[in-house]
């Protein structure tokens, strides 16, 4: 199967006052056509560029540095003003994580999502969108303003807007950050439903492990703008090949055995200004040796999940 | 939640709230305006009279208008036939105030509105431009300097300039031709430009330089990045997105410029010769006549506050998070 999205060693930039910080680092991942892929990290990973990278929206001061994203084949860097507005139009939705203030607050619902139907919607497309992601159909909740919604309708509001012209794909920033533990399930149950209604290709940038593991098909790790372990989030996250990905398990709250405390990671991630030569997680690694802070570790398999850690069987063997 | 009907009701609620608070501060205005004019040094026996009038013909004026009796008491006179529509009559030309005002309102209504539409047609292109522009510096600091500059030149000033020049020149408008909107429009629009213009500078610079800030506010909003991801044209971003929610803020100084163009109007009235009721007043200040004065302020007064009504009302409709605050009490 060919992917549909291909990131291939990319490396970008944002110039700052305090000078150019790296978001990516020579970040590569392939995704096939209807999968749900969870990009996990801390803050600062590097998440949100992958997903702005892959949705062509990074901001004016980002600078690309090297590599590139195929979108069905296709670099989407290359597309001039009007194809890159028709790509964002038609194949690509993206769905914000604070959905009350990605809706414009002085636009009534319905008309909302005639203009994401392109114009074209009529009463019963409007209708049509807004219960195909669970919203009431009748015309006074459509009249509403944004304001006038709950946390989550305003995040159905906000998938549907993505979803209406059917892209292929589409990219979710911790779309259920903001919403308590039901409406969190219920969203992202509606975008595993609408990846096998419409045939969508979901990436879904998220802290939750939990939420990852339940929903997505494989599970990408990022540190410091590499993606550090990538694979089926079962084994992931059962059998760590990476000790990054083994220090995020014990720093989340809920997984710990009775009696045993969640363990915070020490030390703290570190802005990289270049290509860094050496492992990402070298600093904060407890298993790191010389050759790590001399080395940078090439994308292996290992168990198979793609790995970048020169002790990866050794990590898997310790937890298993 | 029925948020169409109860917004209407509501509508109807906050003009009757805010008319009847409306109708207290026109009492206090009318207080106040009745004892700074008395207090004004120079009463209308004086004015009227001269200087080399005798004590006994000035008291016996006094008496024939009743300027004699206590302050409380003339108010309470004066007010009692207001509240019957009677404004009085001018102590100058025995004419009756109120026929007078309604003859010249449609003038300083003309000048008003025509100075409104000459500060939008060139302030919000101006806003617009320049709150785009965003980082681009030229355009950030043209609009500064221009703004500062049409802001802080009192419009006497610039009414003295224009007066200067086109009295003394044939550049198509005039200066002191007055002739009515219903005779002859051109020769209408062409004295009244120059003092629209005079009045509408202060507006431009309020309006750009709101409107630019507004502008720039909308445009980092989250709302505009979504659009922009659901492929938006920037015109389309534009037209849908960011004229409406930067219109609110603008609001808020248009009705402040409206305030303005109530003062502004008596000056530039006076300084370009338009027999509207700026000239009027003025004349009734220079003469102490009293009931044109009170007249004038209390009619100032009022259309002050209906201004503020309704500003109040388009709030409402322009941003439908006020509306409903509202509707919910």
């Amino acid at each position: 199967m060919t992917p549909i999205i291909t990131v291939s060693d990319v490396a970008l930039e944002y110039a700052t006052k305090q000078g150019p910080v790296r978001a990516l680092d020579g970040t590569s991942a392939e995704i096939h056509p209807g999968e749900i892929i969870g990009v996990v990290g801390e803050s600062g990973s590097g998440k949100s560029s992958l997903g702005l990278a892959i949705a062509g929206l990074l901001p004016p001061n980002a600078r690309w540095l090297s590599g590139e994203v195929l979108i069905d084949g296709q670099d989407v860097r290359s597309l001039d003003d009007a194809a890159r507005r028709r790509f964002r139009r038609r194949q690509c939705g993206f769905i914000f994580q604070n959905a009350m203030s990605a809706l414009d607050p002085t636009m009534r619902l319905h008309k909302q999502f005639r203009y994401a139907l392109n114009g074209r919607g009529d009463d019963g497309s409007v209708a049509e969108l807004a219960a195909s992601v669970g919203l009431p159909t009748d015309k006074a909740v459509l009249r509403r303003y944004p304001h006038e919604l709950s946390g989550g309708m305003a995040q159905r509001a906000m998938i549907a807007k993505a979803i209406a012209a059917r892209p292929k794909i589409v990219v979710a920033d911790e779309p259920t950050a903001s919403l308590d533990a039901a409406m969190r399930t219920q969203v992202l149950e509606l975008l595993v439903s609408l990846r096998s209604d419409l045939g969508l290709t979901c990436v879904l940038l998220s802290h939750d492990l939990g939420l990852v593991l339940r929903y997505c098909d494989r599970i990408a790790v990022m540190y410091s703008g590499r993606v550090v372990e990538y694979g089926t989030p079962e084994l992931v996250l059962s059998r760590p090949a990476h000790p990054y990905t083994n220090a995020l398990l014990r720093a989340a709250p809920g997984r710990e055995a009775p009696g045993q405390r969640v363990q915070p990671i020490p030390g703290m991630q570190t802005a990289v200004r270049e290509r860094s030569e050496r492992c990402a997680f070298v600093d904060r690694c407890q298993r790191a040796e010389e050759r790590c802070a001399t080395v940078r570790p090439d994308p292996r398999l290992v168990d198979d999940r793609q790995v970048l850690c020169h002790f990866a069987e050794q990590e898997v063997s310790s937890v298993s | 939640m029925a948020p169409r009907l109860s917004s209407v009701g509501s509508i109807g609620m906050v003009i009757g709230r805010r008319a009847l608070s409306g109708f207290v501060t026109l009492l206090g205005v009318s207080v106040l305006i009745f004892v700074a004019i008395h207090l004004t040094p120079g009463s209308y026996e004086q004015v009227v009279l001269g200087p080399r009038a005798t004590p006994e013909a000035r008291a016996q004026l006094a008496v024939q208008y009743g300027l004699d009796d206590p302050l409380p008491v003339q108010y309470g006179k004066w007010l009692g036939q207001a509240a019957q529509g009677d404004l009085g009559i001018s102590l100058i030309t025995q004419a009756p105030v109120l026929d007078e005002f309604v003859r010249r309102m449609p003038v300083t209504l003309e000048l008003a509105i025509m100075a409104l539409v000459i500060a939008f047609i060139f302030g919000v292109p101006l806003a617009l431009v320049s709150g785009l522009a965003g980082g681009r510096r030229a355009a950030r600091h043209g609009t500064r300097v221009v703004g500062a500059l049409a802001m802080s030149v009192p419009d006497f000033v610039l009414a003295c300039i224009l007066v200067y020049l086109f009295s003394r020149s044939q550049w198509f408008f005039t200066v002191g031709d007055f002739a009515p909107l219903g005779e002859d429009p051109v020769a209408n629009f062409r004295a009244m430009f120059l003092p629209a213009l005079t009045l509408s500078v202060f507006g431009i610079a309020l309006i750009a330089r709101t409107g630019r800030d507004a502008v720039q506010a909308v445009t980092q909003a989250l709302y505009v990045t979504a659009a922009v991801a659901a492929g938006e044209s920037r015109w389309q971003i534009i037209r849908r997105h960011i004229l409406r929610n930067a219109a609110i803020p603008v609001l808020t100084v248009t009705a402040t410029f409206a305030g303005y163009i109530l003062g502004g109007a008596v000056i530039v009235e006076t300084l370009y010769g338009i027999p509207g009721v700026g000239l009027y007043v003025f004349n009734g200040i220079s003469s102490r006549d009293y009931t044109v004065v009170q007249a004038g302020v209390l009619l100032a007064a009022a259309i002050f506050i209906a201004i503020n009504i309704l500003t109040d009302v388009l709030y409402g409709v322009l941003d439908p998070r006020i509306g409903s605050r509202r509707a919910r009490g």
